[in-house]
């Protein structure tokens, strides 16, 4: 349903999106993890139409977004970060506009509609003003707005930025329902949970590359069982480095991450029965640790792995 | 057409809920053309000024002189009031008349014996056209009984030494008569056959004069079509701001229905504007009924295109705030050269024709030619096709830029 090939989109000399490539099918969500300024967003706008591709090849429901953009965006739902709402007319009357604006018509439009209020928990608001409402129900009627033409590829851009979490559930939901009712999802997040939660699979995108990819399970077993361990502190020169390297002879899987003068991140299995270990390993060599971030394997662990830096940097 | 009638309806009901900026529009428009009707208007008629007369003769003569300048038109112009020397003299020195005359003692003997006299007239130098009316008339007075004094002289002479305490007898009348009657039969060769010929020459029919209040309505109506029209071309920018225009350009084939949509909401507002602001005007100046329909017509679809270029203008600033301060700032030197504050018929030529080939300027010049042509429909189809052009254009260039860039960021 969606595949995109080797796309490319660059500003100038700056690449904010170089060479990713990935496929989603019907009823399947597929997440775009990566933190802010990554290019999830960038590739999202060209998938939608709203950027030009420098390069590359994508196409939505078989249609060649560039070449046979109209047909390829019939079959789009876009869900944008922002919201994209008119927040001084009815709840009901934005999702009839954009019905409209797909090409929905009398009883089909007002079946749909009705539909979607009811699917989004706002049919009893549904003739008041968005400006009334909270940030969690603006965010539930721009998901609305998204899916009332009942679009086969849905994008969603961050949709549950500054949202409270009850309201995060209750989109989760949405989504889920969406996939279930056969839809391709492509979901982007810097929030790593919420990629354990709804994704089938994903990518982890950083400075506009792929840096991983796969399902949620492929991509924890890159891990392994291992922890990340981040020390940070104060490890003055070669010796203390040095201390910490000598210990990869005792502990069987320690594979040193990164080093600096004040930081220092490791990644080894059952990482907390080591930390005396290592820290006495470290004083030994004259340095000393202030502050000690332990993480059990997940996908923020990962990108951490991958990076050397936080998902939310 | 679904989605060209949803726009439209959604821009209308989103646009009503503005109520001030309605009252704005034609506020602004209302005060100032207000203030100039009442400016051309206020205070009508016919100047007066008031003639101060010492007659300190009090006879005959002296009495026909005061009642002279209260004959016919002249007595619409003046009001002669007589007074004392005292009163006089205070009175043109407080400004309080327009001229003080003061006929001496013995100005009729004067007269009569062909003596020298003096007449006294002061003018009030704070005014300028009834003082010089006044002087006019005095100097005409005296010319006619200069004349007369030469021709009937003896007679005159006759009934001054007569010293008549009452009515004249008979004979005496009769002998008057006949001496006068021989003056003029001594005159008349000389007048009969009339050695010259007057032709009364009547001016020629004059143009019926403008209603001057009336040039000022097309700048008037115009003005609040500036108004609106910029800010309702704003609405791109409201929109852009509330991330509706990049989820439409993610829509299929909806960016003409959308602008399409706003271009018809504009013009319903501007019809809604332009039906009050030329139905007062029609009803105030009384201008024929059946040319109100080509006007609503002409102020709508220029109207219209104000607001497709005012739109695609603002398009092009990086950012809201500039877009709107630069429009606004353009706004004043149009409404200068466009003629809504002054007729583009009281500008000086060369603004006037630069101010007709500004878009307002250009509707203004056709819209006072249709109000003040004799028959309706009076705007050529050149200038029909020229607006409708203009509008069209201003549209595509609209939606080009939306679809170039503004939109999507």
């Amino acid at each position: 349903m969606l595949n995109v090939e080797h796309l490319v989109k660059q500003y100038g000399d700056f690449t904010a999106v170089d060479d990713i490539s990935f496929e989603a099918g019907k009823g399947s969500v597929f997440g775009l993890l990566g933190p802010n300024g990554a290019g999830k967003s960038t590739a999202i706008n060209c998938i939608s139409g709203l950027l030009t591709p420098t390069a590359g090849h994508i196409a939505v429901s078989g249609h060649n977004v560039v070449k046979d953009g109209k047909a390829a965006r019939r079959s789009l739902g876009v869900v944008p970060q922002e919201l994209a709402l008119y927040e001084d007319l009815p709840a009901i009357d934005n999702l009839r506009y954009w019905g409209k604006a797909y090409g929905l018509r009398g009883k089909e439009l007002e079946d749909r509609v009705s539909a979607v209020l009811e699917h989004i928990g706002l049919a009893d608001r549904a003739k008041d003003l968005p400006k009334e409402f909270s940030g969690g129900m603006k965010r539930r009627l721009n998901f609305g707005c998204g899916i009332v033409h009942k679009p086969k590829v849905l994008l969603l851009d961050e949709p549950t930025v500054g949202v409270d979490p009850q309201s995060r559930a209750k989109l989760f939901d949405l989504v889920e329902a969406e996939r279930d009712a056969g839809a391709c999802v492509l979901y982007t997040t810097h929030y790593m949970e919420e990629a354990e939660r709804l994704c089938d699979s994903l990518a982890i995108i950083d400075h506009g590359k792929i840096i991983a990819k796969g399902s949620v399970a492929e991509l924890k077993a890159q891990l392994g069982a291992r922890d990340a361990l981040q020390l940070n502190g104060h490890f003055p020169d070669e010796a203390t480095r040095g201390a910490v390297t000598s210990l990869t002879s005792g502990i069987a899987d320690l594979e040193i991450l990164s080093q600096a003068d004040d930081s220092l991140l490791l990644t080894l299995s059952s990482a907390s029965h080591h930390l005396p270990q290592i820290f006495e390993a470290i004083s030994a060599a004259g340095g000393s640790v202030s502050e000690t971030s332990l993480r059990s394997p997940n996908l923020e662990t990962l990108f951490l792995l991958l990076t050397g830096k936080e998902l939310r940097e | 057409m679904d989605f060209l009638f949803a726009s439209v309806s959604k821009d209308l009901r989103r646009w009503m809920q503005d109520k001030t900026a309605f009252l704005i529009w034609l506020g602004i428009p209302f005060l100032i053309g207000g203030l100039i009707t009442s400016m051309i208007d206020g205070g009508g008629g016919t100047p007066t000024g008031v003639l101060l007369i010492a007659d300190q003769d009090d006879s005959l003569l002296s009495g026909l002189i005061g009642s002279a300048y209260s004959q016919e038109q002249l007595g619409d112009l003046l009001i002669v009031e007589q007074v004392s020397v005292e009163e006089g003299e205070t009175r043109i020195n407080d400004g309080e008349a327009s001229g003080f005359l003061v006929i001496p003692e013995g100005f009729q003997d004067a007269f009569l014996n062909e003596t020298p006299v003096t007449l006294t007239l002061k003018t009030n130098p704070a005014q300028t056209i009834l003082p010089g009316i006044i002087e006019d008339v005095t100097e005409i007075l005296l010319d006619a009984g200069f004349y007369a004094q030469r021709l009937l002289g003896p007679e005159l002479k006759k009934i001054q030494d007569s010293g008549l305490t009452e009515l004249p007898g008979d004979a005496f009348v009769a002998g008057i008569s006949v001496d006068i009657q021989h003056k003029i039969d001594a005159v008349a060769p000389k007048l009969s056959p009339l050695l010259f010929d007057l032709e009364i020459v009547e001016p020629p029919p004059k143009e019926p004069q403008p209603d001057i209040a009336l040039l000022f309505l097309p700048g008037i109506i115009l003005m609040a079509l500036l108004f609106a029209s910029n800010s309702l071309a704003a609405d791109y920018w409201e929109e852009r701001d509330r991330g509706t225009l990049r989820r439409l350009v993610s829509a299929p084939g909806a960016l003409p229905g959308f602008v399409v949509g706003k271009a018809f909401a504009a013009l319903i507002v501007m019809a809604f504007l332009a039906s009050i602001t030329l139905g007062l005007g029609f009803v105030y100046h009384g201008v024929a009924w059946n040319k109100f329909l080509p006007s609503l017509l002409w102020v709508c679809v220029g109207g219209v295109g104000l607001f497709a270029w005012f739109s695609a203008l603002q398009m092009f600033f990086p950012n809201n705030r500039a877009a709107n301060l630069v429009t606004t700032i353009l706004l004043f030197p149009l409404m200068m050269a466009g003629g809504s504050f002054f007729p583009l018929a009281a500008l000086p030529d060369w603004i006037a024709s630069i101010g007709r080939l500004s878009p307002n300027g250009f509707i203004v010049d056709r819209l006072s030619g249709e109000l003040s042509a004799p028959t309706a429909w009076s705007i050529d189809a050149r200038s029909w096709l020229t607006i409708l052009a203009v509008t069209l254009s201003g549209l595509a260039l609209s939606t080009w830029r939306l679809r170039s860039g503004f939109a999507r960021k």
